[in-house]
């Protein structure tokens, strides 16, 4: 029990932050998203979320795109497969300690 | 943010996707103003065996109608809400692909469907259903215990609770089957979509945040 506990320490403190696992685990349940999504359905604010992403961009989490849909400018987000697997480890040491 | 931090603690990442992505989907009241008229559609093709002679070609039309409705709305209603949304709310709600459907799941929801759809057509052509109140009964708990868990917001519960409570009043009136699920289909699609129109013209009176250079 203490070992699935000492594992707690290994946790990823880039995805550990409540409104990055919230981008995360909402990237991982579709294909993409773009920004005002994020932003409508995490209730996050612009600045926020922005920061967050930022981060998750650098640590190689989510890959970030901008085009555009017409006149209406899209900012894709979507999980790479390094962000994949850093959930998934996130998930499984969380499940084991608690 | 502390009460989404604490919440988050408790959850795993599929289950707050899940709570974000329902009320996401949720917050324009498309998908009730939908789900309404899909009820009041099927309200009318109930009545309308009632109304008309028994085996006549109107009667057929309706419970074919019937049967045909709800595979139809099971595979267009998310289609049509996604495309309306990409048309026109695209700047208020923002983009979204889903994965795929995952096809095995949706096959077999596909064949369930048109199983009881087709024994339904098949009972009621034979006049061999059980008695309308157990039907009744049973159709207004179950559509409003699932009501209740597939919507999770309160006013979802609240619609759950009057459809039950609408199928047990009809179980014990005596109405006739046909007469029930047009009473019980009409009051359900009413509301819903009263409740969307609602909760549509709020979302639309929010200012629509504008993205700029993150």
């Amino acid at each position: 029990m203490s070992a699935k506990i000492q594992r707690l320490a290994e946790i990823d403190r880039v995805i550990h932050e409540p409104g990055r696992l919230m981008i995360v685990a909402l990237l991982a349940a579709v294909e993409e998203a773009d920004f005002q999504y994020l932003r409508q359905t995490t209730g996050l604010t612009q600045g926020n979320l922005s920061a967050h992403l930022t981060k998750l961009d650098e640590a190689g989490y989510v890959a970030i795109e901008k085009t555009f849909r017409g006149k209406y400018p899209l900012t894709l987000c979507r999980l790479t497969e390094r962000g994949k697997q850093v959930l998934d480890t996130y998930r499984k040491v969380i499940k084991g300690a608690l | 943010m502390n009460d989404t931090s604490s919440r988050l603690l408790e959850e795993t990442p599929e289950k707050i996707a899940g709570r974000l992505m329902q009320k996401a989907h949720n917050q324009d009241g498309l998908p009730e103003i939908a789900i309404g008229f899909a009820f009041l559609a099927l309200a009318v093709l109930c009545w309308l065996p009632t109304a008309v002679q028994p085996r006549s070609p109107a009667y057929i039309a309706a419970i074919c109608g019937e049967a045909l409705l709800i595979p139809i709305l099971l595979l267009r209603l998310q289609w049509a809400i996604k495309t309306v949304r990409r048309k026109f709310l695209i700047e208020r709600e923002g983009y979204v692909e889903s994965k795929p459907a995952n096809r095995r799941h949706f096959a077999i929801v596909l064949v369930v469907a048109l199983a009881v759809a087709v024994a339904g057509v098949f009972a009621a052509y034979r006049g061999s259903f059980p008695p309308a109140s157990w039907v009744l009964g049973a159709t207004g708990i179950g559509g409003g215990v699932l009501t209740a868990i597939a919507g999770r917001l309160p006013r979802f519960v609240i619609g759950g609770a009057v459809m039950a409570v609408t199928g047990l009043a009809l179980a014990f009136s005596r109405a006739s089957m046909g007469t029930g699920f047009a009473i019980l289909y009409g009051l359900m699609g009413a509301m819903s979509l009263l409740s969307g129109c609602v909760v549509f013209l709020l979302f639309m009176r929010k200012p629509a945040a504008v993205e700029e250079g993150e």
